[in-house]
């Protein structure tokens, strides 16, 4: 009888390959650079000029903040 | 209903009392950590903990009430002025980069790199900020 390609002893040997190959370190390596976050801001420059006196209202009336 | 406004009210006026003395604190410890270099002003118009600093659980709380009380200044002007939260943020970093970062004082510039006001060198505006 020819032995099916499903039969148990293939099956086990792809279970204990798969466990195997869990079973290989990883190893990690911290990067050699710092990492830089970018700070990401979308900002519309004359939106910023038409915020200035806002902007210098809130320093001024929220010291504990700033 | 008129019991909730009530407790609402005396909550709010218990915090407007119980603020000042708070806050007070708050600038003591937040300003030696500035000057420490732990903590400093971001471009993003909040504060930040420079990279390995040693920050206590205390210090890492009263920045974190700082910036949401901060979040909650700009939102709320935001919306009065119909721009984006960021925005009116960036614009109270440029006010603060041009004026408020005292020397010996760290910054995070707008590309997230951490960097030193020295006596020597000026802080580095950000690009979006008005010349």
């Amino acid at each position: 009888m020819r032995a099916h390609l499903l039969s148990r002893p293939f099956i086990l040997g792809i279970g204990a390959a798969i466990l195997a190959a869990g079973c290989i370190p990883v190893q990690i390596q911290a990067p050699d650079e710092p990492i830089e976050i970018n700070l990401n801001i979308n900002i519309r420059q004359e939106v910023i000029v038409r915020l200035e006196r806002d902007a210098q209202e809130l320093l001024q009336e929220n010291s504990d903040l700033f | 209903m008129t019991r909730k406004l009530v407790v609402s009210v005396a909550l709010l006026a218990a915090m407007a009392f119980a603020a000042p003395a708070w806050s007070q604190q708050t600038d003591a410890a937040v300003a030696q950590a500035r000057a420490a270099g732990a903590v400093g002003e971001q471009a993003d118009g909040f504060l930040g903990f420079t990279p390995n600093a040693q920050v206590s659980a205390d210090l890492r709380g009263r920045v974190d009430q700082i910036n949401i009380r901060r979040r909650a200044l700009y939102t709320q002007r935001a919306t009065e002025r119909n721009v984006s939260v960021n925005e009116m943020a960036a614009a109270v970093a440029c006010e603060i980069f041009a004026g408020r970062v005292a020397i010996g004082e760290r910054y995070r510039d707008e590309g997230g790199a951490w960097r030193q006001r020295t006596a020597a060198q000026a802080v580095a505006m950000p690009s979006f900020c008005p010349q």
